[in-house]
């Protein structure tokens, strides 16, 4: 197994295509591991306290190898950089046909440092490469940006994919995404920024190049195999019709949404249901990637007919929301229109940016104004004119997605990187703290789902590696109480499947970051495996798939500690930038305040908190006084010269 | 010693009529019309079976997805949404074997299906535009790529999976790909229903446009 990477150095237009060498797969596995290592390498070097959004940073994509080879899962492509946000380690996936394309263009790995003089954009294009002047695309969407591009290159060798960012990116705000193919954003840690800061406005891939299978025959029987799984599987059945949009009614009944900034957990209103989208708007069934036998994403038309609200969007046609984009707009904002929280989805994504700090740092400022915490004169101080801030009015919320974009006015400017920051400064500004009202996790970065009743998530919210999120370690044995999960890793025990105690849960959140860790690298989508964990286990029933297409055989035992070795990583990076056990937290709402309805009522997440975290510590073998890494554990995981590096930064543990 | 079965080269010029029984082709291969969903399993799938060197490349299978958002079908009246452009297997012969220069082209002895013999092919590229539907394919070298039926299971078929809208008979989900074949048999079954086509590749054409072939077989 090998693969190609690209160094372009924006500074001196330096690019220089090298060969990743079969080793550094047999320690990274791929995908997100491999872009880890990359960036480990560079701030070896590099100053890793630097500006984010200064020239050192460096923007590393990437796509695992099992991406397109017939593992139906999808394809992920990933981007990994220091997070101008949260100054942490940053991340994120995004489908799209970029990841897929970009394997067939020659380049599957692209590590960009430096910064253009001026506005350019970088064409892949069957192994030759170059920069070229982006000044006609500045100043616009990605939907506008990825229609001219496909103009102006044509459809030979193929046709052109396109990695773009926005207003906001070229604005370097902090929460700003970079979109795949003008339809999937990867939208955490602000990589729209850090593009921006380096005045690259896109990446366009083009090729006709194949990629290497070790053994095809082999990955084709077991293709056959995971899509005769898939056609029987009942709840793959019901995803490939709605998509994560059938979390909302399951949400609905145990009271797990985010509802008004989280002052509840429940929807209010009849229309935000799953079946009222299906009927009403869904026109037809699309993928989001490529290779992939669940296609959960749908196109939408709208036709004004659907609803009073929806006359206002006649002809808007975008892919149909996913559970967060809803979570964020009917949840955190509580609109309650489908056709109104559709446009969210297409704007948030057309202006790339991230919909979760962006509707936090909304509804943080809407919570203050329904407290009458804030006056209708601070509201216009803000935002240079009179603003109502009514929860769920669409023309306020596009007023304060557009002042973050373009960075307008002092609301824009303030909460450029997230609730978090923003709360803290508005504080600061008024000489009162008003941080009860912000909804964080790790870092500063929110997430709008209940979270109080689920340890596990709790858990997650705290210690994920690029801030606040359910990505890194989803508790899926915990939220569906699998206790059949919780036997087969816990050796019969059945406490991780139990909400109502702590045991077990913070090894919970270390096995599953493990996987995800895994799935990640191998370059696809996390969806097949959490609709049948039992089944399509990343470290066995995928890693058959990785041994035939990359021919490096690995025992179950051996991917799950390849895993762990990748979070170790991501871990390290953070601890050299100074984070302790004391970064490992959530806000205050989420910590004291019990949950106010639903099945869960009444639970208070620091009841199980410092219990739950300080097992989740004992499983990683890392300290618990300080939340570091030891030695012990590293060598054990082969991992002795990043212990080596921690020890002279001061952040190994000294025991 | 097993003797090598001579290759039946495709040949000739008889024009069979709607209906009739087409002696040479045991399998035909359908693509609902904008009912895909733009997977690419069935790219990939293809290109595992025909890769070549340790390399997988959609680019040298043997069919493609397109976008089709000008064609409506009955079950998508919007007529939004892509296609996939595969070979139907019209044997009349077929009309990208007609106007081979070099007859390049020759039956498959098992499936019947008419592949291309890439020693006499000249990639002169003639089958190209020759092909009704436009499914002979130019790999990135210039090879020409047309579908052998897979040794009579087309695994385009069985990747195909994607498509949600599966039968719930009891608890078995029976899924409805989009990509399917039918017996020549049912295909001339149906064919007798539209008497104005004048041959088989019209009476397919005419299929297609109306939705009428169905995933019944």
């Amino acid at each position: 197994m090998e693969s190609r990477l690209l160094r372009v150095n924006l500074t001196t237009g330096e690019m220089k295509g090298e060969t990743i060498p079969h080793s550094i797969f047999e320690r990274w596995i791929g995908g997100s591991g491999v872009n880890n290592w990359i960036m480990w390498e560079h701030f070896l070097t590099h100053d890793i306290n630097c500006d984010p959004r200064g020239p050192d940073n460096i923007f590393v994509f990437g796509v695992g190898p099992l991406a397109g080879t017939g593992a139906g899962s999808g394809i992920k492509g990933r981007i990994t950089f220091k997070s101008p946000c949260y100054n942490m380690f940053g991340d994120s996936a995004g489908g799209g046909k970029f990841p897929y394309y970009a394997r067939f263009s020659g380049y599957e790995y692209i590590a960009i440092t430096g910064k253009a003089p001026k506005p350019v954009y970088l064409l892949i294009c069957n192994g030759e490469v170059a920069l070229i002047d982006a000044a006609h695309l500045w100043g616009k969407g990605t939907e506008d940006t990825h229609a001219i591009l496909q103009e102006e290159l044509g459809d030979y060798p193929s046709k052109v994919h396109t990695l773009s960012i926005s207003q906001a990116g070229e604005n370097q705000v902090g929460i700003a995404g970079v979109v795949s193919d003008a339809l999937r954003i990867h939208a955490r840690g602000g990589g729209g920024a850090v593009l921006g800061s380096k005045n690259l406005k896109a990446i366009a891939v083009q090729g006709n190049g194949g990629l290497p299978v070790a053994r095809p025959g082999e990955m084709l029987a077991w293709s056959d195999d995971f899509r005769k799984k898939i056609d029987g599987n009942e709840a793959i059945y019901g995803f490939k019709r709605r998509g994560t949009l059938g979390a909302v009614e399951m949400y609905q009944h145990i009271g797990s949404h985010f509802w008004r900034n989280n002052q509840g957990n429940k929807f209010r209103g009849d229309e935000i249901r799953s079946d009222n989208w299906v009927k009403k708007f869904q026109k037809y069934s699309e993928v989001c990637s490529s290779d992939c036998f669940i296609a959960c994403d749908s196109k939408y038309v709208i036709d004004g007919t659907e609803s009073e609200p929806s006359k206002k969007y006649i002809g808007e046609t975008f892919r149909r929301p996913e559970y967060l984009t809803t979570g964020s707009a009917a949840g955190a904002l509580d609109v309650r229109d489908w056709s109104e929280v559709a446009h969210w989805g297409k704007i948030t994504n057309d202006y790339a940016i991230d919909n979760q700090d962006l509707s936090c740092s909304i509804s943080f400022l809407m919570e203050l104004k329904q407290r009458d915490l804030i006056s209708n004169h601070d509201v216009a101080e803000l935002f240079g004119h009179e603003q109502s801030l009514r929860w769920g009015n669409m023309d306020d919320i596009e007023a304060c997605v557009e002042s973050i974009v373009f960075q307008k006015n002092l609301f824009g400017v303030m909460f450029r990187d997230g609730p978090y920051f923003g709360a803290l400064k508005y504080s600061e500004m008024k000489g009162k703290n008003f941080m009860k009202y912000a909804m964080y996790g790790k870092g500063g970065a929110s997430f709008t789902e209940e979270v109080r009743p689920y340890p596990t998530w709790m858990n997650n919210m705290a210690v994920a590696s690029r801030g606040a999120d359910h990505l890194k370690g989803i508790g899926l044995i915990e939220k569906f109480q699998r206790e059949d999960l919780s036997k087969m890793y816990f050796n019969g025990r059945t406490e991780a499947a139990d909400l109502t105690i702590p045991d077990l849960k913070g090894a919970c959140t270390a096995l599953a970051e493990n996987q995800v860790a895994l799935l990640n690298s191998y370059g696809v989508c996390l969806f097949h495996w959490m609709l049948d964990p039992a089944e399509f286990t990343p470290q066995d029933y995928y890693g058959k798939a990785y041994a035939a297409v990359t021919g490096i055989e690995r025992t179950p035992e051996e991917l799950m500690r390849d895993g762990e070795r990748i979070c170790n990583l991501e871990k390290a990076f953070n601890s050299r930038v100074g984070m302790r056990r004391e970064h490992d937290m959530v806000c205050e709402r989420w910590m004291w305040e019990p949950n106010s309805e639903g099945l869960y009522e009444g639970a208070v997440g620091a009841d199980m908190f410092n219990t739950v975290l300080d097992e989740y510590y004992e499983w990683r073998g890392w300290e618990k006084e300080s939340g570091l890494q030891t030695r012990a554990r590293l060598e054990e995981l082969g991992m002795e010269d990043v212990a080596d590096v921690l020890a002279k930064d001061g952040a190994l543990a000294l025991t | 010693m097993t003797a090598i079965p001579q290759k039946e080269m495709v040949t000739g010029s008889i024009r069979y009529q709607p209906g009739e029984e087409v002696p040479n082709v045991g399998t035909k291969l359908f693509a609902l019309r904008n009912q895909c969903t733009e997977c690419n399993a069935c790219e990939v799938a293809c290109a595992l079976v025909h890769s070549q060197d340790g390399m997988v490349n959609p680019q040298m299978a043997r069919l493609r997805i397109d976008h089709a958002p000008e064609k409506s079908s009955r079950t998508n009246p919007l007529g939004i949404g892509f296609v996939a452009e595969i070979c139907h297997h019209c044997g009349n012969p077929p009309p990208c074997a007609d106007v081979c220069p070099t007859d390049a082209f020759y039956y498959d002895p098992v499936t019947r299906a008419a592949v291309i013999e890439q020693d006499n092919c000249i990639q002169c590229m003639e089958c190209v535009p020759g092909c009704p539907f436009d499914v002979v394919f130019v790999a990135p070298k210039g090879e020409l790529l047309k579908c052998d039926l897979c040794g009579g299971d087309p695994v385009c078929v069985k990747a195909c999976a994607t498509r949600p809208e599966m039968v719930n008979e009891g608890k078995q989900y029976v899924r409805l790909p989009v990509l399917f074949f039918e017996a020549q048999q049912e295909f001339n079954r149906l064919s007798k229903q539209i008497p104005e086509a004048q041959d088989e590749i019209g009476l397919m054409q005419a299929m297609l446009e109306r939705g009428e072939i169905s995933s019944s077989a």
